[in-house]
């Protein structure tokens, strides 16, 4: 039979224990939470900890180009060195180790940490490191992590380098202070959370280890970039630099150029370089104050890719040539794309105020009998001035004026790609109110009358107060073909930001792709250029760049170059600063990189044609 | 035998309460979980979404419980005993985890999750137990058989679950009008069998050590635990920044939760925690007395005292009274098998409820 009173017997004796519980808790909470924050707080003081092993960088192909080895390294615990003991310490370090010399043996026993970082024992001998843990109590060995960045500095720009962090980066790492150690630049910043890994804990009482928690190690990354392509594209951009400073004279060495190879069905970063570039195995071994300095005058810190702005030049003809035929807005006297303007090699016009000027093409003979199509293959400047002098004579001074600019912001220019790697730079597309703004942020940048009809005329063939980057160049030109401007990635599995959708019919990506194509191919700027590929340079497609520089800074080279028009799978973005003309630097280095796309074998970069 | 209809809430009658209940300490402990994720400041979500998926299939094998008739269950009873030990059995054979045979590796049939038996064995002892002293059948063969039970828990090892099931089992052979000379004698007998063990060696090296460091000194852990609860005063940390100040509780998702929801919400957290509870079992304590058929008496108060003691031996190992045992806060811890086994003891008692024609 069941027994009632027995029941009510175990629950009454079941809550006397759980009262007995609830007093105790409700001592530790009011009577000891003084003592008890306090011991918490010393226990804080008593913590050491051990940088976590930061997570491995693998390319496309699984290739590991960053990878964390782990290496024993010598500790000595301050709290056990005594005025007694100090001295012999010394002395055992000293002849343990003679590549430390006294200074450095000083700064050791001087750290304000509790275990003080005595030397790498990687290549000290087993017998060596068991003796002084077994005889000498003050010494610990722990497992430290070391970076290493396998290719050097082939992937510089985009994985970035490692620092000490200062108060900004402890501020927005959540993990920086304690590993002492933070991702600076590149993707080793953007994906610090991720990549860095908790570290360890040892927990002291008194000069006694009482508790050791394991770091747990970041995550690894694993990127777009495929590292044939990329040292292909540094090779390539290396040589095109040596070609313009062989080429051109210059009132300095030529120095800087950017590339960027985008996957165009996914926006992912195939490859990007940026020159000059370092060794970010540097900031791992030490780096002396006189090589960094000299690094960060050559700029060699900035990737030029995201962070270079230049003016396009004519690449970017093709916001215009969208523009055209989706706006219906042609040269005077002109309604479809296929109808000629007979263009002279310069153009003479008016303004509603009077003002007459001439305008001169970089063909001075001029390019005869001119289409839309013409106008991109052989680069001709008049046939887009003339549709920038109908866009001011048809909307200037009203809502409308500024259609160019607002084509160029719906492709991204001005606004940030989004890419999943720090300090991007937006440029500028100029207008009205830029220049309003100018006026007086920037006296004497800007004329009194502000913006004009000219501004705009050369804001069409890329030229003026525009400024963009490589990547939003190769960000447009796809977007151009797929419809779609998304933000281009690194990581392989970052989310993607559609930054905006566009409407391109299928029919005007067909006469973009026969009109970029005309441009490789014979009677085009860059024919010259890809003319040792013979009969496979007919499927290339390409848009060549020369923009002028102020002052006596030679011109930029600019190309974009599609790997295939009949199936395109790749945007090469080219820009060589200082390069001179499109035709002659930029586009052999992006035939080089495209002949390396298409499973070609790569042939030098050889000096094309100057055209613009 | 009562038949009901089924509806979306379960069958006819379902008590809400019970299934309130359930929810509300699923919250509290997603809640718990949430400020560890911010804590650990590792593998963020991952933990919490893991424990929100269990309690919603908790959800489900609740009502799954309920469905069952208790008649129904009456007669699965010896058949659901005879899998329990078969199952603990087929432990022997799997290769050990983290040195004891005590889970189901099911990641080769493709499910990430580890099933831990003795999390539901203990649920078929105590109905195995009931259904045993409400028959009258002969108690000495059955003996034998959760002797051979407790046996291969103990085996595993797992000295915490071993303990709280003798404890189960002494306390409900206590409820019947066993003698209490009787008991007293068998008590002698399984702990001179416990001693025997200690002397042959029998017992696990680090269950020895665990103990003889428990009477030596303080545990590391048990000892961050208590400062762990002592920080959360009287309100908790909860609403105010404490991430500057830690404290080392390991494994403070799992068997440690208490001691990171006491820092958390403080000792007016504890007070609403407890008091749920014991409205909840006060509540099981009515229908105890009100309902007529033995067998219902002795299933409810068999899985109260399951739960009971399984908190009072987590709370008495948190606050370092008991050495660690490894047992979890039912419905608070992190951990699949612990939550579906709560579930199922909270569906069994809906079942009681809804029979007894208890609503609301």
């Amino acid at each position: 039979m069941f027994n009632q009173r027995r029941l009510k017997f175990t629950f009454v004796s079941f809550l006397i224990l759980l009262s007995l519980i609830l007093v105790d808790i409700f001592q530790l909470q009011t009577e000891e939470f003084d003592s008890t924050s306090q011991t918490i707080d010393r226990q804080n003081l008593d913590k050491f900890y051990i940088t976590a092993p930061r997570g491995e960088i693998y390319d496309i192909n699984g290739e590991k180009i960053v990878r964390t080895i782990l290496e024993p390294h010598l500790f000595i615990n301050l709290r056990k060195i005594t005025n007694q003991n100090l001295l012999n310490y010394k002395q055992i370090i000293q002849y343990n180790f003679s590549e430390l010399d006294n200074n450095e043996i000083n700064e050791i026993f001087d750290s304000k940490e509790i275990l003080s970082l005595v030397i790498n024992l990687s290549n000290v001998e087993y017998e060596v490191r068991n003796n002084l843990l077994m005889n000498y109590d003050a010494f610990e060995i722990l497992d430290l992590p070391i970076r290493q960045y396998i290719q050097n500095e082939l992937f510089a720009h985009t994985i970035g380098y490692l620092g000490k962090p200062n108060q900004d980066d402890t501020g927005k790492f959540i993990n920086a202070l304690r590993n002492n150690q933070v991702g600076k630049n590149g993707l080793e910043r953007q994906y610090e959370d991720f990549l860095s890994g908790t570290s360890g804990e040892i927990i002291f009482e008194g000069s006694k280890i009482i508790n050791f928690k394991q770091p747990i190690p970041g995550n690894d990354l694993f990127l777009s970039i495929d590292s044939s392509t990329q040292s292909v594209v540094r090779e390539s951009l290396q040589q095109g630099i040596e070609l313009a400073n062989k080429s051109f004279a210059s009132s300095s060495e030529i120095k800087r150029g950017a590339a960027v190879v985008l996957d165009i069905e996914t926006g992912n970063v195939v490859s990007m370089v940026s020159l000059p570039d370092y060794d970010p195995n540097k900031f791992i071994t030490g780096i002396s104050d006189f090589e960094y300095k000299q690094l960060d005058r050559e700029q060699a810190f900035n990737n030029f890719a995201i962070q270079g702005l230049y003016p396009p030049g004519s690449v970017f003809k093709v916001v215009a040539y969208w523009l055209a035929i989706s706006e219906n807005i042609f040269p005077e006297e002109l309604n479809n794309k296929d109808s000629n303007i007979d263009c002279e090699g310069s153009l003479s016009f008016g303004f509603d105020d009077g003002s007459q000027q001439v305008y001169n093409d970089w063909k001075l003979e001029g390019h005869g009998k001119v289409d839309l199509g013409e106008a991109i293959r052989q680069s001709c400047n008049v046939y887009f001035w003339d549709i920038a002098l109908k866009i001011w004579r048809n909307f200037g001074n009203t809502e409308a004026e500024s259609v160019l600019q607002d084509y160029s912001r719906e492709l991204g220019f001005s606004n940030k790609t989004n890419i999943d790697l720090p300090f991007e730079k937006v440029g500028i597309i100029p207008d009205r109110e830029l220049f309003e703004e100018w006026k007086i942020s920037r006296p004497g940048l800007i004329r009194e009358e502000g913006w004009l009809g000219g501004d705009l005329m050369n804001l069409i063939i890329g030229q003026g107060a525009i400024t963009t980057t490589p990547l939003q160049v190769a960000n447009a030109y796809r977007t151009l073909l797929t419809g779609e401007n998304i933000s281009p990635a690194v990581n392989i599995n970052a989310s993607k930001i559609i930054n905006n959708q566009i409407n391109v019919s299928d029919e005007f990506v067909d006469f973009l792709l026969k009109d970029l194509n005309s441009v490789t191919n014979k009677g085009g700027t860059a024919y010259v250029s890809f003319s040792i590929l013979g009969n496979k340079a007919n499927d290339i497609g390409g848009k060549t760049g020369t923009a002028q520089n102020a002052g006596d800074k030679n011109n930029t080279s600019w190309f974009v170059g599609i790997d295939s028009v009949s199936n395109p799978k790749y945007i090469v973005a080219t820009v060589v600063d200082e390069g001179g003309s499109g035709s002659a630097v930029a586009a052999p280095v992006s035939r080089r990189i495209i002949q390396h796309l298409l499973g070609y074998d790569t042939t030098p970069v050889e000096f094309g044609e100057i055209t613009e | 035998m009562i038949n009901r209809k089924i509806t979306l809430l379960g069958p006819e009658g379902t008590n809400l309460y019970i299934l309130f209940q359930f929810i509300v300490f699923s919250i509290i402990s997603w809640f718990t979980l949430f400020t560890s994720v911010e804590l650990i400041e590792f593998n963020t979500g991952n933990i919490l979404s893991r424990q929100i998926v269990f309690s919603l299939v908790g959800i489900v094998v609740f009502f799954l419980t309920t469905y069952l008739s208790i008649e129904n269950l009456y007669n699965l009873i010896n058949p659901l005993f005879a899998l329990s030990i078969s199952v603990l059995l087929g432990l022997l054979f799997t290769a050990p985890i983290l040195g004891v045979r005590r889970w189901y590796d099911l990641e080769p049939i493709g499910l990430p999750v580890f099933i831990q038996p003795s999390e539901f064995s203990k649920i078929i002892l105590v109905l195995f137990l009931a259904k045993i002293l409400s028959s009258g059948v002969s108690l000495f063969v059955a003996l034998a058989g959760i002797l051979l039970n407790l046996f291969l828990i103990f085996i595993q090892p797992d000295l915490g679950t071993t303990m709280l099931l003798l404890i189960v089992t002494v306390l409900m052979l206590f409820l019947s009008d066993i003698k209490l000379r009787t008991s007293v004698l068998g008590l002698l007998i399984i702990f001179s069998i416990f001693f025997v063990f200690l002397e042959l060696n029998l017992l696990g090296n680090y269950q020895v050590t665990r103990i003889t460091e428990f009477f030596s000194g303080e545990d590391f852990s048990q000892q961050q635990s208590r400062l762990s609860i002592s920080s959360g005063g009287l309100l908790g940390t909860y609403f105010t920044d404490s991430s500057l100040t830690e404290v080392f509780v390991p494994v403070q998702t799992t068997d440690f939760i208490f001691s990171l929801f006491s820092r958390n919400f403080g000792f007016f957290g504890v007070l609403i925690l407890i008091s749920l509870w014991i409205l909840f079992f006060i509540r099981v304590s009515r229908i105890i007395n009100k309902t007529e058929i033995n067998f219902e008496k002795y299933l409810l108060s068999g899985l109260s005292i399951l739960l009971i003691v399984q908190i009072l031996i987590n709370l008495l190992t948190i606050l370092g009274f008991i050495p660690l045992t490894g047992i979890p806060y039912p419905l608070l811890s992190l951990g699949g098998s612990s939550i579906f086994s709560t579930a199922i003891i909270f569906g069994l008692i809906n079942r009681v409820f809804i029979e007894n024609n208890i609503v609301v």
